[in-house]
């Protein structure tokens, strides 16, 4: 052998595998060709042991091109693959376009009601004043419900309350949330700061504006010197947290439970305060009733008027949910018709 | 009330624009809802003289008039009254003019002759009751001048609260349009010309019943003639809302709205042996009333009888025997105080309530028992002539004085959170007519009246009196004089401040499980409903779903005594007469509302309450209660529909339970049938005593669904009791260390019969698995070949694993084959592998 036919062989090997690894398509046939050429027994590696019939001072020039022709083909083993994978791959990516313009694969997403719903803002809004969250009984006690809130029998002022009776005696449905105040006072000592949601029903008959069950929230805070100028910084501020930066008025109003009462207007949402239909004409719209928490009342809640005053609030759900999401009539709310609560997504 | 202001200025000054003065009167506590024009329908009706009358060729009844209305054109109109004249001033409604009622005046034939426009009666404009006449104004009445420049008036609608009676009346108004304003609030002159012979020779007056009416005052007129009141009179009252009658009642009507007095005007023909008697109606008596309903009196009505028996309800309506005519010419008039709480009572009693039972109920004032009668005399001798008996029959002369009400002005400050010196306090009171003197040392102070009276000493503090005026029964305690305090000096000069006072102790909120529950449901793709707590009784008898087991804290020894539905006494209507006792069937009347609107796919919740008693007492329960009715998943381009099914319900169980950190429930099937299916109906609870989670899941009857008329063929409803929904309870997740050690999984293929409840297998597995068993998962469920029919194969994946080390493979082995003899020996189980 000499060194002549040896590197024409190795030559001609080489050229041999450059050209099948650039015609290969698929990746595995890489494979196979790697062992064909430079495997234990490929055909590179069968000339290179060819090195030991070459005369010495030819064997390490054939040594340094068997090297070159390895390293030129294992590179263009690489190569090829590079490029086969990534053909393959924008191939694969190619064809799995889709139509991005079609709808997503919907997720299930209900909705809330407005009266939990109102509840809860209100609710958000006073408990970051410190008020805390209370319930009370639906069916209360005839005493609890108006005697404790200095609603004598055959008062004048139970005409604002038709009520509904129940046939366990000495009960009926609450008229409103106030009893709560009372069982708040009971139930607890000042400083008193309670919020009490909830159901309360009345005789009425229903329309647009009135029903027999509807939702209130009282408010009630006791301590030592918490007065009327308390009691309307904490509802300007509720006042502007729901319907933003509102003009607010404070003027009298009359409940047997709270003397001095209140009657708490904004600004109207829907004018302004210009005057429009939706407000009478006076551009200012009710939202609450309030005053200071009568003597009678604190007595009954075992409150010493003399050590302690406080005042208390109370607001019907339906009317602040109104005025935030211009609800037209009250029926809507104990309906469900779905085109109304799914407007609350 | 309606308060014309032309009629309001006849006792008080205003220089205000009436939007100004609605504020003022707003803010002073008297809201005003409206202000009025009255006058503003008649639109178009202009002053005109009568120029000629003559009759109309064809129509006996009908005169053709020529009519001069200011703009120098003659107009010609056709009129059917008889009481014109040529020269005679009168309102003409121009063609376009419109009448109340929406009435429209046009240019028109009648009988052959054209007429332009229409003369008008007094009714006509609802000015006057007359029908009859046109009506006829003053000779010096500016010609074209529009009747509503004229007589157009505006009306303030203010809405008195029940504490002020005193305020139900002009002279009331008055007085707090002078607060308000500064202007002083002046009375009518009331002065009778007593002509007639002693009133004790016409009337007798017994009260019986001493406590019931307080004082009776009476006078007597002789020989008026009845007929209409004057126009004005009559304008007044239509303006105020009150239908002008005649001029003997109108005078009545006028004082109860002048003075807040009502009083009462018997034809003294009608009131035998002229004595009145005052009192308890006897069983069995009878009388027609004022508006001729014949009404049976229980003996504890007070009425006004005379000789030979009722001839009125006392302060609640006359009797019809006894009414003014036009033929009556002796008039007695009864002034009387009654108390509110017994007038109030007759009202209910006979669902009558009139102008005048409502300012009685409110209270009345003592000397306007008097004031009234003699008003009522002076105006009915003004307008229906006659003469006035001389005195009156008063039972009660001696009139109170005015009542002193101590208050302490630093208290007063306190309480309103604004420091108002004594001086200013004082001036402020002065304005709503309570004058102020200083009380000695040691005055008592009247914190609180009846039903919780409470007085104290006022010690050393500064203290006042207040003189309060004998119309103001309101101000009874200190708190009533800081209201007046701070009404006149304005609720608006109240400062806004924040409260900085200590805190009160933490409390968890009952809302946040609550809204826990609320917000994973909505998150799951279901609309969270607010229904009636009031349905109908048939509603929940036919519905049947079980009451029991229904409260997870509940006794099982109260369970039983679970009684009847709480039932409303005055429903309003039978289909809310009762307090539900389950959630069911308000979501069954959600979705039959729904599908009717066309919707097939509803998925609803509600968190609410039902109701009940135990033991006599009422009860009252906050549930979870769903329903799921159409498709889970509507069918999309990528996704094929399904419909709700009972696995998606309890699927929904679980999840809550998952989201309330509570252990999973344990599913028992309930196989009672109607409301349920049969086969599809479970109870879900955990271990007995310590049940968190205890409610139903079925998919409903469809004898169910036929009743609520719902279309949907399969509907799945729960209604889940959950501890903590009503109580909050804080949250307790305790973490476990991450495993440090890997944990083997093994797959058991558990064939037991086809009526093995899964659980009956979960539970042996649990029972078999010993300490290293971790978790276990069903993933499948098999039936058919090569299993045999009555066969089923139940696939679940086991996870081993220990907290100190690796498990061997011998070790995993032995607890799996505990686990297999386990089935084989408890089930009948085989084993598939």
């Amino acid at each position: 052998m000499d060194f002549e036919t040896l590197s024409g062989d190795l030559h001609k090997l080489k050229t041999r595998a450059l050209a099948e690894i650039d015609q290969t398509t698929d990746p595995g046939a890489l494979d196979q060709l790697e062992i064909q050429y430079l495997g234990k027994k490929g055909e590179i590696t069968a000339v290179l042991r060819g090195i030991g019939a070459l005369p010495a001072e030819d064997r390490p020039r054939f040594g340094a091109l068997a090297n070159d022709v390895g390293v030129a083909v294992k590179a263009a083993l690489a190569e090829r693959g590079v490029a086969l994978r990534a053909a393959a791959q924008a191939e694969r990516l190619g064809s799995e376009k889709v139509d991005v313009t079609l709808p997503g694969r919907s997720v299930p997403r209900g909705t809330l009601h407005a009266i939990p719903e109102t509840i809860e803002a209100i609710a958000e809004v006073f408990g970051q004043f410190g008020f805390v969250v209370y319930e009370g009984p639906e069916v209360e006690d005839d005493l609890t419900n108006f005697q404790m809130l200095n609603i004598a029998p055959d008062h004048p002022a139970r005409d604002l309350w038709d009520t509904l009776y129940v046939d366990i005696p000495g009960h009926l449905l609450r008229t409103h949330t106030s009893p709560g105040q009372i069982r708040v006072m009971r139930s607890t000592k000042p400083p008193i700061r309670a919020l009490l949601p909830g159901r309360c029903f009345r005789y009425e008959a229903v329309d647009a504006s009135h029903g027999f069950e509807f939702f209130q929230v009282e408010g009630l805070m006791v301590d030592e010197g918490t007065s009327m100028a308390d009691l309307k910084g904490l509802l300007d501020e509720f006042a502007h947290a729901l319907f933003g930066p509102r003009r607010t008025r404070f003027r009298p109003g009359y409940y047997p439970f709270t003397e001095p009462s209140v009657a708490f207007d904004v600004e109207c949402i829907v004018c302004g305060g210009v005057g429009c239909p939706a407000c009478s004409k006076s551009g200012w719209m009710t939202i609450l009733g309030a005053g200071m928490v009568h003597p009678v009342v604190l007595q009954y809640g075992g409150i010493d008027p003399e050590k302690y005053q406080g005042f208390a609030f109370g607001m019907g759900v339906e009317r602040i949910s109104n005025l935030r999401h211009s609800v037209p009539d009250l029926r809507y709310y104990l309906e469900n018709d779905l085109r109304f609560l799914e407007q609350f997504r | 009330m309606r308060v014309p202001l032309s009629w309001l200025r006849d006792y008080v000054d205003i220089q205000q624009t009436p939007e100004q003065l609605a504020e003022r009167l707003t803010l002073l506590g008297m809201e005003v809802q409206g202000v009025d024009q009255w006058g503003s329908d008649w639109r178009n009706v202009v002053v005109g003289e009568l120029l000629t009358v003559e009759k109309h060729p064809f129509a006996d009844r009908l005169h053709i008039t020529t009519v001069n209305v200011g703009s120098g054109e003659t107009l010609h109109i056709v009129c059917g009254a008889n009481n014109i004249a040529p020269g005679q001033r009168v309102p003409v409604a121009l063609p376009g003019a419109v009448l109340p009622g929406d009435r429209r005046i046009e240019r028109t034939e009648k009988m052959g002759i054209a007429s332009e426009g229409m003369l008008c009666s007094g009714d006509e404009l609802k000015i006057t009751t007359d029908a009859e006449g046109i009506l006829i104004l003053p000779p010096a009445t500016r010609l074209g001048v529009q009747l509503s420049d004229l007589y157009g008036d505006v009306v303030l609608d203010v809405d008195v609260k029940p504490n002020r009676g005193d305020a139900l009346c002009l002279i009331g108004l008055a007085r707090e349009v002078a607060a308000a304003t500064g202007a002083v609030a002046r009375w009518p002159e009331i002065v009778v010309a007593e002509t007639g012979g002693p009133v004790a020779q016409r009337l007798k007056v017994e009260v019986r019943e001493p406590e019931l009416c307080t004082r009776f005052v009476g006078r007597w007129i002789t020989g008026a003639s009845i007929g209409p009141s004057p126009d004005t009179i009559q304008m007044r009252l239509q303006a105020a809302g009150m239908r002008p009658v005649s001029n003997v009642v109108d005078a009545s009507n006028y004082v109860m709205l002048e003075l807040g007095k009502p009083t009462h005007t018997f034809d003294g023909a009608a009131v035998h042996d002229g004595t009145i008697v005052v009192r308890l109606a006897q069983a069995g008596e009878r009388l027609e009333t004022l508006d001729h309903v014949e009404r049976d009196l229980s003996p504890d009505t007070l009425i006004i009888a005379d000789t030979r028996g009722p001839i009125g309800i006392a302060g609640v309506m006359g009797g019809a025997e006894s009414e003014i005519t036009g033929a009556t010419t002796e008039i007695a008039i009864e002034s009387a105080i009654f108390d509110p709480v017994s007038i109030r009572r007759t009202g209910h009693r006979y669902a009558l309530r009139s102008e005048a039972s409502l300012r009685f109920e409110k209270g009345q004032e003592f000397r306007l028992a008097r004031l009234g009668a003699d008003r009522v005399a002076q105006l009915t001798l003004a307008w229906a002539g006659g003469s006035v008996a001389a005195g009156r029959v008063d039972t009660a002369t001696t009139e109170p004085t005015e009542a002193r009400l101590a208050f302490r002005p630093r208290r007063i400050s306190k309480l309103l959170g604004a420091e108002i010196s004594t001086a200013d306090q004082r001036a402020l009171l002065r304005r709503v007519g309570v004058e102020t003197e200083a009380a000695e040392t040691g005055a008592r102070i009247q914190v609180a009246v009846e039903p919780k009276p409470l007085v104290v000493d006022a010690g050393d503090e500064e203290t006042f009196l207040a003189v309060v005026p004998t119309w103001r029964r309101d101000l009874a305690v200190e708190a009533d004089v800081a209201e007046e305090v701070a009404r006149v000096r304005g609720y608006e000069t109240t400062p806004a401040h924040l409260p900085d006072t200590v805190m009160p102790a933490y409390r968890p909120s009952p809302l946040r499980a609550r809204n826990m529950v609320r917000e994973t449901l909505a998150g799951a793709g279901l609309s969270e409903v607010v229904t009636h707590a009031l349905v109908s009784p048939m509603e929940q008898a036919r519905l049947l779903w079980p009451a029991d087991d229904s409260e997870p804290r509940l006794p099982a020894s109260l369970a039983a005594d679970l009684e009847d539905e709480i039932a409303v006494t005055n429903p309003l209507s039978a289909q809310h007469s009762v307090l539900r006792r389950n959630m069911a069937g308000s979501l069954l009347d959600v979705l039959s509302l729904n599908e009717r609107q066309g919707r097939s796919d509803v998925a609803i919740f509600e968190v609410g309450k039902v109701y009940g008693r135990v033991q006599g007492q009422p009860r009252e329960w906050v549930r979870l209660g769903f329903l799921l009715s159409g498709s889970a998943e509507p069918a999309s381009w990528n996704r094929a529909a399904r419909q709700f099914d009972l696995d998606d319900a309890k699927g929904l169980v679980e999840l809550l339970c998952r989201r309330l950190g509570l252990p999973q429930p344990a599913y028992a099937p309930d196989g009672r049938g109607f409301p349920f299916h049969p086969g599809r109906a479970l109870l879900a609870r955990q271990e007995a005593g310590r049940e968190t989670v205890v409610g139903r899941v079925a998919e409903l009857h469809p004898d169910v669904l036929a009743e609520w008329d719902v279309r949907s063929q399969r509907v799945v409803a729960a209604e889940i009791a959950i501890a903590g929904l009503d109580v909050a309870t804080p949250s307790s997740v305790h973490v476990e260390p991450i495993p440090r050690f890997p944990e083997a999984e093994r797959d058991l293929a558990v064939i037991v019969d086809r009526e093995c409840p899964a659980a009956d297998v979960e539970a042996a597995i649990i029972r078999h698995g010993g300490g290293l068993l971790r978790t276990i998962r069903l993933f499948d469920l098999y039936r058919g070949a090569p299993l045999a029919a009555s066969e089923k194969s139940l696939a679940y994946r086991l996870v081993f694993g220990a907290k100190d080390r690796t498990l061997t493979e011998g070790e995993v082995d032995e607890a799996v084959a505990d686990v297999r003899r386990g089935l084989e020996g408890d089930l009948r189980a085989r084993l598939r592998s």
